[in-house]
């Protein structure tokens, strides 16, 4: 994994997560800058588990396995909320899609928490 | 893709109150990520170290079926829904009053967390949080409520 994009993963869910929330307190449903950021974050975070997982054998951690639940678990919030935003074109969509980026950048922090413990 | 079950979407006006349908969303968003979390955590805590833990890992993977069938019950809209989603959410409170408890005064039977340990504190106290909004909508939604 690479820190720096680890970090910026964890901003921009929150980021997202926020500007859903605003999003939805206004009685909007979202518009497409927002599932452009949903899009956006989502390609990122199929970087990162490509390279963690590429970077798996050489990595030596304590649970790989884990790891690997991680990495690709990530990857199932945000389209999930993408979806349910498409089909609920009210403000709880945005509320929805918000929910699931907020959990993907919790997520991403995880993932570099279970990395950082098993390099040691 | 159109959901069979709904009202026209076209129908509800912004100023009035919202939907029924969308805080139905944002807990099947909520479930299915619990219900994704708990039973692969329990998966791979069962097989990869079930010697550490046996009651944790099996109490793991026990509420990650319970939050599918939530899952199901709050997608799905058959006879049998509203009832699966009523007991999945029932069961869920209930296990994670009684574990989170358990885990406070025998933290020996509880070497290891599980989902529900400390009301879930692991998870935000969203273990706690998930059956309560559940409960709360199955109520609010029920049918028969005054509109």
């Amino acid at each position: 994994m690479i820190d720096p994009l680890a970090y910026a993963l964890v901003a921009a869910g929150l980021v997202l997560g926020i500007w859903c929330g605003i999003q939805g307190y206004r009685k909007l449903p979202t518009n497409d800058p927002l599932m452009i950021g949903a899009i956006v974050l989502e390609v990122g975070l199929l970087v990162q588990s490509g390279i963690g997982i590429a970077r798996l054998q050489s990595a030596h951690l304590a649970e790989p396995v884990t790891f690997l639940a991680y990495a690709i678990g990530i990857l199932l919030p945000l389209p999930l909320g993408f979806f349910l935003a498409r089909i609920e074109r009210t403000s709880w969509g945005s509320n929805t899609l918000g929910v699931t980026a907020a959990v993907a950048g919790v997520m991403t922090l995880r993932l570099l928490q279970i990395w950082r413990s098993g390099l040691g | 893709m159109a959901d069979p079950t709904l009202p026209d979407p076209t129908l509800p006006d912004p100023t009035s109150e919202p939907p029924p349908t969308g805080p139905r969303r944002i807990l099947i968003a909520l479930y299915l990520i619990f219900a994704v979390a708990a039973t692969a955590r329990g998966i791979v805590q069962l097989a990869t170290t079930f010697h550490a833990a046996p009651l944790a890992y099996t109490l793991s993977l026990c509420s990650g079926i319970i939050y599918i069938g939530a899952a199901v019950g709050l997608v799905t809209s058959r006879w049998w829904s509203r009832r699966l989603a009523w007991g999945a959410c029932g069961t869920e409170l209930v296990g994670v009053l009684v574990i989170g408890t358990a885990s406070l005064i025998d933290r020996a039977a509880f070497p290891k967390d599980t989902v529900w340990s400390r009301f879930g504190s692991g998870y935000g106290y969203f273990p706690l949080l998930l059956p309560l909004l559940g409960l709360m909508w199955l109520w609010y939604s029920r049918p028969g409520a005054d509109d």
